[in-house]
């Protein structure tokens, strides 16, 4: 069913008809468009994420998740009923979360086209990266919102400076909202946060030793900038990023700024087509590097990229990092 | 005509001796500029202490001596190679527009890389450091191999054909190249595999030096005995056979050696265009077409060139770093064009 004709009944019932005494439809498309009689409060709901104002009539019902982190957070928020597919996981969603991922059917191992993506007849689209919104594809969020299609984009793609845990509760607070599910929302933020603290106060008063976070790179390093979450994730771990100065979430540095910097620990991203055990072998086969502490004296941590990124897995990767940095501090 | 070549005998030493030292400034300038400041005498001192590890020179020792120095000499290897054998294709086609890449090299090397980088995990952890520009070497011969096959019939080898097959290959390989990487290519891969097509000397070891140097010796040396008959082809078909060459065989010969060279160096820096196709003219508008004095100074000036664009391509937008094959086009274009403007030799390489 094309979500065409929805998007007309919307705009031509008037909204005072949709609230409570709506409960009464004939098709179901009119079933659709309508919110569940008032178990709902607080609808409609306006928000502003990456410069798209939405407006949610009502609780999306048949939402597709784009990238891992996107679809993670749907799922801590108990939600894989309300989503009708999902896409483009960059590794494997976390293993609590597996027999609800597995319910919910997968549009495409990469992103769906615009075809695809429409087909599964969505009321709410969310992407985790920019590139879930991919104009070239037809799926930018204006050609959806044409559709009668809400979207949002991690806040982690939008925001000016350095990214840390308040965008991720601002993130969290807003998608737990736009379902009607606030309190969820504001149960795993206490929850993510819980954990943190914990780890930040066992470090407190340790050295911080400095960290070298190696996403890829065999001419250069692409590292991780001053602005990712990944920044704030070696930070709250009681480590500190050496390019910490890199005004960018991610770029690449050459390995000659890399060796003046004498990182004592290298954090590699697990992800993709290299094996972590190539990543290393760049790095301990490069006669250049032999003299940087953490090459020498081999000291690597290694978190998947899936954790390095605005969801519901940077409590995980805070705790895992700072027992590697703090082994003595547990 | 004679009283031309004559003065163009005379100019070589001097050409090259100028050259020759432009190549040890530019040398120099690349060990005492780079993205982490180091104070030139200090520099100095590094180099002149030699290598091996240096109590408390730790990380400036480490970054002289073992990402600058690598680096400048991969890129005076490179670009001399790449000079030569753009020379040397020029003359074996006849054509003023041939390159280095012209038949299939670099596309060849693109596509190795690529079905390594997105398919050969196994073979990525079998071979290390070495898969990659093993898988580009590969690549880069197979389209070369392809190349020849193709422009061979009964033993003729026109340049025509060659070009053609050239081409064709090109379009065949790239279109590859593009299939894996929008069908399969992760993020990751994708980056890696760009350099592989704009090309770049970040990555130069010691331990890949041996490889590319050894080719360009051996290549350029052969071809300056080959300087004679290489003048000959310049004559035309019929020229060079009514003076007693078998221009087929030897063709076809060249191509084979001049193919070797290309392959291992497109095997550690990836594509590095305009150099191949640039260089061999300006070295004509100096000194002539005559390949004994040209092929020297052709290497000398792609020498010098790439080690200069190199150093800006590291050092103009730090800290941040440019591809080599950007700046070789942007420096090295307009310096062509106005060469071209004032030059009045137009001989040489005749369409």
């Amino acid at each position: 069913m094309s979500s065409y004709p929805r998007a007309l009944l919307r705009a031509l019932l008037p909204v005072p008809l949709l609230i409570p005494l709506a409960a009464c439809g004939g098709s179901p498309a009119a079933q659709d468009a309508k919110a569940t009689a008032g178990a709902a409060p607080g609808f409609p709901y306006s928000v502003t994420n990456c410069g798209v104002t939405s407006t949610y009539q009502a609780p999306p019902r048949r939402a597709v998740a784009m990238n891992q982190h996107a679809t993670e957070i749907l799922l801590a928020l108990g939600l894989e009923g309300k989503t009708a597919g999902t896409a483009y996981l960059d590794d494997a969603v976390l293993p609590a979360y597996r027999p609800a991922y597995d319910k919910i059917k997968v549009l495409a191992k990469e992103y769906p086209s615009r075809e695809v993506l429409l087909g599964a007849n969505p009321d709410f689209v969310y992407g985790g990266y920019s590139s879930a919104f991919d104009k070239a594809q037809g799926r930018d969020r204006e050609q959806l919102a044409k559709s009668g299609i809400n979207s949002r984009l991690s806040v982690e793609y939008c925001t000016q400076g350095k990214v840390g845990l308040d965008q991720l509760r601002t993130e969290i607070t807003e998608v737990a909202r736009t379902f009607g599910v606030p309190e969820r929302g504001e149960r795993l933020i206490a929850d993510e946060q819980r954990r943190i603290d914990a780890v930040t106060a066992r470090v407190k008063d340790k050295g911080r030793p400095a960290v070298f976070v190696y996403d890829s790179g065999e001419a250069s390093a692409f590292t991780s900038g001053g602005n990712g979450i990944g920044n704030e994730i070696v930070s709250l771990a009681g480590g500190t990023n050496v390019f910490a100065d890199l005004q960018d979430t991610f770029g690449d540095v050459s390995w000659e700024k890399v060796i003046e910097r004498k990182p004592e620990v290298v954090l590699i991203y697990d992800y993709g087509g290299t094996t972590v055990e190539a990543k290393k072998q760049r790095l301990l086969k490069d006669p250049a590097l032999a003299q940087v502490p953490a090459i020498r004296n081999q000291r690597f941590v290694v978190l998947p990229l899936s954790s390095a990124v605005l969801g519901v897995r940077v409590a995980d990767a805070v705790e895992s990092l700072g027992a590697r940095l703090h082994p003595d501090a547990a | 005509m004679r009283l031309r070549a004559a003065r163009a005998f005379t100019r070589t030493p001097v050409v090259l001796a100028l050259l020759a030292a432009a190549l040890a400034a530019s040398a120099l300038a690349g060990l005492v500029l780079g993205p982490v400041r180091i104070p030139p005498g200090r520099v100095l001192d590094l180099v002149l202490a030699g290598p091996g590890p240096r109590a408390g020179g730790g990380a400036f020792g480490a970054i002289v001596w073992d990402v600058r120095m690598p680096r400048v000499l991969l890129g005076a290897v490179v670009g001399a190679g790449l000079a030569v054998a753009g020379t040397v294709l020029q003359a074996l086609v006849r054509n003023p527009l041939a390159d280095p890449f012209l038949l299939g090299a670099s596309s060849g090397a693109s596509a190795g890389a690529v079905l390594v980088i997105v398919f050969g995990a196994g073979f990525l952890g079998f071979a290390g450091t070495a898969a990659l520009p093993l898988a580009a070497f590969a690549g880069s011969m197979g389209a070369l191999v392809a190349v020849y096959a193709m422009a061979r019939r009964g033993g003729a080898m026109t340049t025509g054909r060659l070009i053609l097959a050239g081409v064709a290959v090109q379009y065949v390989l790239s279109a590859l190249t593009s299939l894996v990487l929008v069908l399969s290519a992760r993020p990751d891969q994708v980056r890696s595999v760009l350099f592989w097509t704009l090309g770049g000397l970040g990555g130069a070891r010691w331990s890949e030096l041996a490889l590319p140097a050894g080719a360009l010796l051996l290549g350029t040396g052969s071809l300056v005995a080959l300087a004679r008959p290489l003048d000959l082809l310049l004559a035309g078909e019929e020229g060079a056979q009514t003076l007693g060459l078998d221009t087929g065989r030897f063709r076809a010969a060249v191509f084979v050696l001049t193919s070797l060279v290309i392959g291992v160096l497109v095997a550690y820096s990836g594509a590095i265009g305009f150099v191949g196709l640039m260089v061999p003219h300006a070295a004509r508008m100096v000194v002539g077409a005559g390949h004994r004095a040209l092929l020297p100074v052709a290497a000398l000036g792609g020498a010098v060139f790439l080690t200069l664009a190199d150093l800006i391509a590291r050092t103009a937008a730090a800290p941040e770093e440019i591809p080599v094959g950007v700046v070789t086009a942007l420096v090295g274009g307009p310096f062509f064009l106005w060469m071209l403007r004032r030059s009045t030799r137009t001989e040489g390489v005749v369409g």
